[in-house]
């Protein structure tokens, strides 16, 4: 009972990728992966690392500190630079520190709220306790005290397989302040295939469809037909352009088949049919929709009887 | 081509899409420069315009399948969405607000926390120096050797005094300091703020046996007539410190009380809420470390005399509890 209520749960639950501000439109914000925040990571520890070098140069040339010192001075540097780095520089930065704005990934409310001081301080402290703490005990290596580096390794293990398995790719410093890592969306405008001038052609018919040819696919054919669409404005290599014609051709007769359309397609008209047949689908698409009949694919017919 | 002629997404698009630019342009402009160097006219544009792109998104969805229309919208929202919530924040602001507000208030709401992190240290300072007076032999067991520094029961009187007033001037600074701050102090303070997330028991523990090691240290230089001098030792840089650890301790009690009883809370929320003060408490527990590493490093080797480490010491304490009593009060 429980397990099927939870099954029930997971299913009802939003899609991972949706953030909902303030304003009640869900967003789409990508979640980020594994890699590229590790890869995030290590800029940032590279970063911060050659500050490190580059002050204990200094000191080694005023000549302060005695070489044996040395080693505890760098570690408490490294310390002092690294942690107000991160919580600055995701405060200033609003939730990007350098490594994260050059792989274009940002820290996000889980709740779709502004970003909190609080929630910054809270998750790059527990960054100490989860990644750098264990991991000098690692460094440090000791076969006098073998018990230590196995459970500083084993902490780290686990503090690396939290994030695989949570469905936000959150980390145990994330979840306490409730923050997650998204992908930064590019927004790119591209023209709109509906609005485009028809291609010109002279002493030619219209292509005209009728209405029960168009209630034959939904709104994923639709759409792989738009990239299809647009994928034609490429200049296409040497041999790529008999391939595409190919494609193009058995496309047409494809849907010329499924659709009944009975006149054939003459080869320079295809493309013309082609963007014709786009139009009409989706004004009809269109037009269904808004009167409650959203059409997902061409299976839409099917999935109301299984309901 | 007229405007008749278009469906009725592709016009939809073509009324806003002039908005949507101008959206794009404030949008890359808030990034680069950020919100508060923009004139007043920018950044109004950019929150209704914002709050207008949100309403075509939703819109879009309804009425449109052009995927591009569709994509493009998807991205410009977020993108604004994530410049018109960015924290509002100045630097300056963020310390202000930490030193003069929230840390001292924090520190007071969890005032029964805090004493019972300096009890359990007390208790097992006492604990550790009755136990010293039984047998003498209980400090090997209390004290790791590395910690002692050859500093036992077999110890010399004057060995004990050469320690505590130290004339060698050449191992004093910031080396000192340096190691001093990855000494076994601020491990511990660490450890028990965060070990107090496993229901309390492991920072009740590593507090008390950190009274016990403390409480046995002093028994051994009362037992040979030191007891003056090694409270004046102890106190330059002890007294922020070993609160520094009683601070961390009950910033952990508070995060494992939040655990084992989250009331009409889920456990993840009520450590949520916990975690506000408690992440206060260890950030002042860390500015403390830092404080004792300095009077440590510099003024433990400066200033030799014992009534001077008294006053040091203690006066400092005194500063620390007139930040936690009287900061941050509210005028009524």
């Amino acid at each position: 009972m429980i397990l099927r209520l939870k099954k029930k749960n997971r299913k009802n639950r939003p899609p991972r990728n949706e953030l909902m501000p303030p304003e009640g439109v869900p967003l789409t914000l990508p979640i980020a992966g594994v890699g590229v925040r590790l890869g995030a990571q290590i800029t940032d520890i590279t970063i911060t690392f050659m500050a490190l070098v580059a002050i204990m140069i200094l000191l080694a040339m005023l000549n302060i500190t005695s070489p044996q010192t040395m080693i505890a001075i760098g570690a408490l540097l490294f310390f002092l630079i690294r942690v107000p780095y991160y919580v600055l520089a995701e405060l200033v930065w609003n939730g990007q520190t350098l490594g994260k704005r050059i792989l274009k990934i940002k820290v996000v409310s889980h709740d779709g709220g502004p970003l909190t001081t609080h929630a910054l301080v809270l998750r790059n402290m527990m960054k100490e306790a989860e990644v750098f703490l264990p991991g000098t005990l690692v460094l440090m290596l000791d076969a006098s005290s073998p018990l230590a580096s196995l459970g500083a390794l084993v902490w780290i293990l686990i503090c690396l397989l939290i994030p695989v398995f949570d469905r936000y790719r959150r980390r145990l410093g994330d979840m306490m302040a409730g923050t997650h890592v998204i992908h930064l969306p590019v927004p790119v405008l591209l023209k709109d295939l509906a609005s485009e001038p028809r291609m010109i052609s002279l002493n030619r018919k219209e292509f005209v469809f009728l209405s029960h040819q168009l209630d034959h696919y939904g709104a994923f054919e639709l759409q792989t037909l738009e990239g299809l669409l647009r994928a034609q404005n490429t200049q296409p290599t040497s041999d790529g352009g008999a391939q595409r014609n190919k494609t193009i051709a058995a496309i047409v007769e494809k849907i010329r088949k499924k659709i009944g359309y009975a006149n054939p397609v003459p080869p320079p008209d295809r493309l013309r049919f082609l963007q014709a047949f786009y139009k009409a689908q989706r004004e009809h698409l269109e037009q269904r929709q808004l009167f409650g009949d959203r059409r997902e694919n061409k299976h839409y017919a099917n999935n109301g009887e299984d309901a | 081509m007229k405007d008749q002629d278009l469906m009725r997404s592709a016009r939809f698009r073509k009324e806003r899409e002039t908005d949507w630019r101008r959206l794009e342009t404030l949008v890359l402009a808030a990034e680069q420069r950020g919100l508060q160097h923009m004139d007043f006219a920018e950044a109004r544009d950019l929150a209704s315009l914002y709050r207008q792109a949100t309403t075509s998104l939703s819109i879009a969805r309804e009425i449109s399948l052009d995927k591009a229309l569709l994509g493009y919208l998807e991205a410009l929202t977020a993108r604004a969405y994530l410049c018109v919530y960015a924290p509002q924040e100045r630097l300056g602001g963020v310390f202000h607000r930490f030193f003069a507000q929230s840390a001292p208030q924090a520190m007071r709401r969890s005032w029964p926390f805090l004493v019972l992190g300096f009890l359990c240290m007390g208790l097992g300072a006492l604990a550790g120096y009755l136990l010293y007076f039984e047998s003498p032999d209980w400090y090997y067991v209390f004290l790791p050797t590395e910690l002692a520094g050859g500093r036992g029961p077999d110890a010399t009187y004057e060995s004990l005094r050469a320690v505590i007033y130290d004339e060698d001037p050449n191992s004093s600074g910031l080396g000192a300091f340096a190691t001093y701050l990855f000494s076994h102090n601020t491990r511990i303070a660490i450890f028990v703020f965060g070990l107090g997330v496993f229901a309390c028991a492991p920072a009740i523990i590593l507090t008390f046996y950190n009274g016990l090691m403390l409480g046995a240290f002093y028994a051994l230089h009362v037992d040979r007539g030191l007891g003056p001098d090694i409270a004046g030792w102890l106190s330059i840089h002890g007294v922020t410190e070993l609160s520094a650890i009683c601070i961390a301790c009950a910033g952990g009690l508070k995060l494992g009380t939040a655990l084992l009883f989250p009331g009409d809370l889920s456990r993840v929320a009520s450590l949520r809420r916990a975690g506000r003060d408690a992440v206060k408490l260890a950030l002042v527990a860390a500015l403390m470390l830092l404080v004792a590493a300095f009077l440590e490093g510099f003024g433990r080797q400066l200033v030799q005399d014992m009534y001077m480490r008294f006053i040091i010491g203690w006066g400092i304490g005194a500063l620390w509890l007139i930040w936690f009593v009287f900061g941050g009060r509210v005028q009524r």
